[in-house]
């Protein structure tokens, strides 16, 4: 690796990136939809015609209509209202708990991967042994634990993603580990944690960002499940698993309930796994270097 | 008394059949002797032994193998079973009973007075589940093979409904107990004996051709389990199956509406209710209780849970039973709720409501109970444990509010004591009332029915009036059978009895 390229690199990676992510229109479309996605959320508070639990059992069961886009559920609740108040909550799980895993996880990975040795060998069997349950079994023991809620719901998701993300930190810090300019900072007598903030972390975010955006995705859908168990969000509070769980009674009587809040999730979860999709596109050397080769063909 | 996990085998109330219900069809249709009548219920049963078992599922299968020595008849009123006869001494505390002659345990042993001792005393020294039932009694012997004396402590009016309301006091095989067969393959001397059971799928009956009340129409009865309610419903318009009672409230609506099947509907004598922790501050105030009963909106939590099956009502005895009291004192005023709380010095607060995922209709309702408590200050936080996990919670008084049901009462005492008499087994609020006991004690010796009956409507106002309970409403049964079944009527104490159903050809 020349001189040149440890310090105009990384410049070039970050303006090119934005533009070959710009180039493809599926991640470009699934940003936009994201970006609405997560507006309604912020908005839905104004945007909902009617309160998340504004009961009105005269009304049970309403078909889609004017009044009520998306129809009204067993206790006459607007699902329109109901379904993009439940975004804000998923979304507020999602991204707490993916930033938990992402704190904990890329610190431990990166420790683990910069340092080596027995603190990297301690800390990945730790992460092997977590790695071991299964993704729903482990939230769902954690939630047994403590109370069901949100809070929990937040801590159940995060630590079943934390593995994951201290993988992906450690290989890519390990990697870097050898580069020459750690090694010239290393034998300059910079202090371990200014090697890890001022090089190692910018040189993995881009695996970091992708798995980030994954499991989102993956967080969305393991709070829904967690709902629909029963053990995520508490009613009355809207969550698009727990309308799921309650809709499960009335498929064949209002096929309403059950078809928005899971088109929610859908679109919610794949928006975020295609985002991801594109990200990793330019920001992995392998799949970048094969887009490039496709664009100047 | 059950609650409602357990069963309920046992009611009264005349069986008025709303709608749809009872025999339809041709009367010149055909018998088939020799068809098996296939029936989807919601689970398997823990076990078989009737007298062990509090599962509903296990009654709903040996409501047809096991007797007990009286039984309700459609209205439940007592009728005689294995006993042909009684007499009550003067003093009310000697009961002597006159077996039927004849009857046969599906073993082929003969039926004595020695096993009727032998099951109310394994009943009562094994403390099983309905040693409560049988409280009252001081003595029971066997003079001759065909008579049973039963003393009692106390005049016990309610004694017969005590011995027959409910088939956890089914008469037992001391051999088929002995061999530790009963809880897979019982033995009764009722119209069919158990055949073949096959853990997770289904359990087969064959009919029992000695019956004492006549030999069944059919030749098998399979009772399959089925807990999904979409495939017992798709089962039954197949014809794979003939009967259902997997059946939610919301479905009964488009079920009246089909004429390819058969819908019953009868008032139960179950009963939904609201209970407030006493022993916690602020219920302990009669005054917020009653804040919360005015704030209540019953209409929406009855047509939410039953969308029209159930009846409203503010006391536990529905209109049906001759128990009944009508008694309203609460109806939906914000007002008065806002005045009461001001009055009692209470601004609002949070409330931990304790429903069960098992019994989704406790979680419908907390969610409308949710949004009728919000304009009064109080903060209502949702739990809905397994119903195991309540029934802890319930018991060490871990709660504020909880709503559940109590199935297949029958007598006054049933309703009551248990729950409301401040030395109750099952007064898990802790409500105490010094009026209440006495009215209470004295109802369960009061052997003059008229009486008897104002006193139990005394002490229920009293109940109601200070919000021991919010009482909800009283649900219907409801099930569902092919057009091809005959001479089945659904009864409103949710016993299922096949012993003269037969299937056309």
């Amino acid at each position: 690796m020349s001189a040149e390229s440890l310090t105009a690199e990384p410049a070039t990676t970050r303006f090119s990136s934005w533009r070959l992510l710009a180039s493809n229109p599926v991640t470009v479309a699934s940003i936009v939809v994201l970006g609405l996605i997560i507006a309604g959320a912020l908005l839905a508070p104004w945007l909902a015609p009617y309160g998340a639990n504004e009961i009105n059992v005269a009304n049970q069961l309403q078909p889609p209509s004017v009044e009520h886009w998306f129809g009204t559920d067993d206790l006459g609740r607007d699902i329109f209202s109901r379904v993009i108040l439940a975004a804000g909550t998923s979304l507020t799980i999602a991204f707490a708990a993916v930033g938990f895993a992402l704190l904990v996880g890329g610190g431990i990975g990166i420790v683990s991967g910069y340092f080596g040795g027995p603190t990297d060998a301690v800390l990945m069997r730790v992460v092997d042994i977590m790695f071991a349950f299964p993704v729903l079994l482990l939230a769902l023991a954690i939630v047994a634990i403590f109370q069901p809620g949100i809070p929990t719901t937040i801590i159940a998701i995060g630590v079943v993603y934390t593995p994951i993300f201290a993988r992906v930190a450690r290989g890519s810090a390990l990697s870097v580990r050898t580069s020459p300019f750690v090694q010239v900072s290393q034998t300059m007598g910079t202090p371990a944690v200014s090697i890890l903030g001022r090089h190692v972390l910018p040189n993995i975010s881009g695996p970091l960002i992708v798995q980030t955006s994954l499991s989102l995705a993956f967080a969305i859908l393991s709070e829904a499940a967690l709902s629909f168990l029963g053990l995520g969000v508490q009613p009355p509070d809207p969550s698009w698993g727990g309308m799921i769980f309650t809709a499960q009674g009335f498929l064949g009587l209002a096929w309403w309930m059950a078809i928005f809040p899971g088109a929610a999730i859908f679109v919610t979860a794949l928006a975020f796994n295609l985002v991801g999709d594109g990200l990793r596109d330019v920001l992995d050397p392998r799949q970048r270097t094969i887009i490039e080769a496709r664009r100047t063909a | 008394m059950k609650r409602t996990a357990i069963a309920g085998i046992a009611g009264l109330a005349a069986a008025l059949l709303l709608s749809g219900c009872g025999a339809s069809g041709t009367p010149s249709a055909q018998a088939d002797p020799n068809a098996t009548l296939v029936a989807a219920i919601g689970g398997e049963p823990d076990k078989l032994d009737p007298q062990s078992t509090t599962s509903y599922f296990a009654f709903e299968v040996l409501e047809n193998v096991f007797d007990t020595l009286v039984e309700p008849d459609q209205n439940l009123d007592m009728q005689p079973a294995l006993a042909e006869s009684w007499t009550v001494s003067d003093d009310q505390l000697t009961w002597t009973f006159t077996l039927r002659q004849g009857v046969k345990f599906q073993d082929g042993s003969d039926f004595t007075s020695a096993d009727v001792v032998y099951s109310y005393r394994r009943i009562i020294d094994e403390k099983l589940a309905n040693a409560w039932r049988l409280s009252a009694i001081t003595d029971i012997s066997a003079p001759d093979a065909s008579t049973v004396v039963i003393t009692v402590g106390q005049p016990t009016p309610n004694l017969l409904s005590s011995l027959g309301g409910f088939k956890g006091m089914a008469i037992v095989s001391k051999a088929n107990v002995d061999s530790k067969k009963i809880n897979t393959a019982p033995v009764g001397t009722g119209p069919f004996s158990v055949a073949e059971y096959v853990s997770g799928d289904h359990i087969t009956l064959d009919a029992n051709p000695s019956y004492w009340g006549g030999a069944p129409k059919v030749a098998k009865v399979e009772f399959r389990f089925i807990s999904e309610s979409a495939t017992a419903l798709a089962a039954l318009r197949s014809g794979d199956v003939q009967w259902t009672d997997v059946v939610p409230t919301q479905q009964v609506s488009t079920l009246q509406s089909d004429s390819s099947v058969t819908l019953g509907l009868a008032p139960s004598n179950d009963y939904w209710y609201l209970a407030l922790n006493e022993a916690r501050k602020p219920w302990s105030d009669v005054r917020v209780r009653q804040a919360i009963a005015y704030a209540i909106d019953r209409d929406a939590i009855v047509q939410a849970v039953s969308y029209g099956t159930a009846v409203k009502n503010q006391l536990a005895i529905p209109k049906t039973s001759k128990w009944y009291t009508e008694y309203a004192p609460f109806s939906t005023d914000l007002e008065k709720a806002k005045a009461l709380m001001a009055e009692a010095g209470y601004t609002g607060g949070k409330l931990d409501l304790l429903a069960t995922k098992d019994y989704p209709q406790t979680v419908t309702a907390a969610e409308i109970i949710a949004a009728n408590l919000k304009p009064l200050g109080i903060e209502v936080s949702i739990r809905k444990p397994d119903f195991s996990t309540w029934l802890d919670d319930e018991g060490k008084g871990n709660f504020d509010m909880f709503m559940l049901g109590w199935l297949g009462n029958i007598d006054p005492d049933d309703f009551y004591y248990a729950q409301h008499h401040s030395k109750g087994v099952n007064n898990f609020q802790k409500f105490s009332n010094a009026e209440v006991d006495t009215l209470l004690d004295a109802g369960r010796v009061e052997t003059d029915p008229a009486k008897r009956k104002d006193l139990y409507a005394q002490a229920a106002k009293i109940i109601a009036d200070e919000v021991s309970y919010a009482y909800l409403y009283n649900p219907a049964v409801i099930q569902v059978w092919s057009p091809s079944l005959q001479d089945y009527t659904t009864r409103s104490d949710r016993a299922i009895r096949f012993r003269t159903a037969y299937l056309t050809k």
